[in-house]
């Protein structure tokens, strides 16, 4: 089920009606229900992989609390600093042992339902039947939903939050079905308050939800569906015959698409979620504007660099391993040595957000470059910065734009490995960018052969340019819906109805008036 | 204590120093690379060792609940 779909409208319409009526002590239960008929209808069965890695996480999370309980017990009547060691080392090493196993069992589900496909021609390759192979479907949200139950299991371990002993409850925060098939990544302690306290209808907070919703459709509908009529045609062609300058602006739209369909799938989710006056956290916070690579993945899908920071990164740094590592080098090169464990620690997490992301090689060949540029900035920061100084270059505005741009060409060439279709693609359109970049095809009636009309392109660009003031906006700190708010009710109308009829006329939709897909949940 | 966790930010982020809010890591002040050096330095230091628990944005919001985290440990 499409977040924009009637059918998904119908189930909003009657889960808030409902939530509302009911007692506050019920309003979860509503929630949950949603978030299974939500899940049964766009699965067309029964969630069994869900259902599996609820009932293990729930089982997980009960066992973690019994054992640090028990630890903590055993410690209190222990006054030897020796036994107080012994003990608590005998319990975390059984703690261990049990997490490994749900990590094995979860994320070999994951890597069995993501990779099955991409592994059938090496299956049959080795002579196996694939017929049950061929059948396996990929859950809905399992790469989602897995990170969000992985991260409950270490929050408990590490006594970040307390487990929940209803497992109906741990059910709720993983299939809340404004988030459940793209996120954001929410972390247990907190949708568990939001979850619990008290929610009182109001028609303000109500029309806020509609309006970001809205906001989020005119994104997916308006800018990001129509961008992809080009971005399809332009990587559907024999590239070898495109000119360059075309392929460059069909790049640079394909970021602009991204962005709009995944940033307006969280404005649709979190505005769903606030009009049931849960506060989802924030995916996005307009990375475009960024002056580094680093800063970008710092305000692109927030929760996700945050689950592998927390979850990968430190947990890997932490570790005995890392620990290791980190004296090892060190010792060995006094100053350079503190960066090695960090690198290896970056390297890992980009390769495996590259494996999360897709399951071809240009995905990560795609985590391998920004792990790599990150890493690179990590080890140049204090001569760039020395270099900086040295040319008299000042923070300002000019220098600003520069470091932007410098973010726009390093994820533009990111994203052409990420949107070709093969390797094979990716080097030709990087190679006809150099050598045959032919700026004047843009001029010429080429560009208007790639899906979109004169007037098609015309329509997108006043699309865009609302969306940058609105960003603009927001960057300097302004909340647009407030600004709004604040007019008279007749102007106020006016803008809402007219922002909605803009996306149900100039809104690209199918033959039943269904939508695409969003793009990030094919990740 | 205070002091030598002082010349450790010093060193690895003297913004931190001037910093007067409470979300350093949301704010862009420290990102997870010197996050993770001020442990190093901490755990050598002051020879105690911080577990991957430890390192939320709460412990490192700012300079005062660095110091915290390291009295806490100390105290252990």
């Amino acid at each position: 089920m499409q977040l924009l779909s009637y059918r998904f409208v119908l189930l909003w319409v009657i889960t808030f009606a409902l939530y509302y009526l009911v007692p506050q002590k019920r309003k979860w239960h509503i929630l949950l229900v949603a978030g299974l008929v939500f899940y049964v209808i766009g699965l067309r069965g029964f969630p069994v992989s869900l259902l599996i890695t609820c009932a293990t996480t729930y089982a997980c999370g009960i066992y973690l609390k019994k054992s640090l309980l028990s630890q903590k017990e055993a410690l209190v009547n222990c006054a030897d600093k020796e036994t107080k060691k012994r003990i608590r080392q005998g319990f975390e090493k059984r703690r261990k042992l049990v997490q490994i196993l749900y990590f094995a069992l979860n994320l070999g589900l994951l890597v069995f339902y993501k990779y099955t496909v991409a592994a059938l021609p090496f299956i049959k390759g080795w002579g196996i039947p694939t017929g049950f192979f061929e059948k396996v479907i990929m859950p809905l949200g399992i790469s989602f939903y897995t990170l969000t139950a992985i991260s409950y299991v270490v929050d408990v371990g590490r006594e970040q939050c307390e487990a929940e002993e209803n497992p109906l409850k741990v059910l709720l925060f993983l299939s809340y079905f404004p988030a459940v098939t793209q996120g954001p990544f929410n972390r247990f302690a907190r949708l568990h308050e939001e979850f619990e306290r008290e929610h009182v209808f109001d028609y303000d907070r109500m029309l806020r939800g509609i309006q970001r919703f809205v906001w989020g459709a005119f994104k997916k509908l308006v800018i990001a569906d129509r961008i992809g009529l080009f971005v399809d045609t332009v990587f559907a062609s024999d590239v070898s015959g495109v000119p360059g300058s075309i392929l460059a602006v069909a790049v640079v739209l394909y970021m602009l698409q991204l962005y709009a369909d995944f940033s307006g799938y969280m404005d649709m989710a979190l505005g769903v979620s606030e009009t049931f006056d849960i506060i989802l956290p924030e995916n996005f916070k307009r990375p475009y504007f960024s002056r580094s690579v680093a800063e970008f993945w710092r305000r692109w899908h927030i929760t996700l660099g945050t689950w592998f920071k927390d979850y990968v990164m430190f947990s890997f740094v932490m570790s005995g391993t890392g620990r290791k590592l980190t004296k090892t080098a060190r010792k060995k090169w006094p100053v350079m040595g503190r960066h090695v464990v960090p690198i290896i620690g970056t390297m890992l997490v980009w390769a495996f957000t590259g494996m999360w992301h897709g399951r071809t090689v240009s995905y990560i060949l795609w985590g391998v470059y920004y792990g790599l540029i990150m890493s690179v900035s990590l080890i140049l920061e204090t001569r760039y910065a020395a270099w900086k100084e040295k040319c008299h270059i000042k923070d300002g505005k000019a220098w600003g734009l520069f470091c932007m741009a410098r973010t726009w060409l390093i994820v533009f060439v990111a994203d052409v490995l990420i949107r070709s279709r093969s390797l094979e693609q990716a080097g030709m359109i990087y190679r006809a960018m150099i050598t045959r970049l032919d700026v004047r095809a843009l001029l010429s009636h080429d560009i208007t052969s790639y899906g979109i009309s004169k007037y098609g392109f015309l329509l997108l660009f006043a699309a865009l340019f609302v969306w940058l003031v609105v960003s603009v906006w927001e960057e300097q700190g302004k909340d647009v819906r407030s600004y709004l708010a604040g007019f008279p009710m007749p102007v106020r109308w006016c803008c809402y109805y007219g922002i909605l009829l803009v996306v149900l006329i100039t809104g690209i939709y199918g033959g039943g008036y269904d939508t695409a897909a969003f793009m990030y949940q094919s990740f | 204590m205070e002091e030598k966790v002082l010349e450790i930010l010093e060193e690895y982020c003297e913004e931190a120093l001037s910093y007067d809010g409470d979300s350093m890591m949301e704010d862009g002040i420290i990102d997870s690379f010197t996050v993770i050096n001020i442990v190093s330095e901490l755990e050598e230091e002051f020879d105690i060792e911080i577990d991957a628990k430890y390192v939320v944005a709460e412990n490192f919001k700012n300079k005062e609940a660095i110091i915290a985290l390291v009295e806490r440990l100390l105290e252990e």
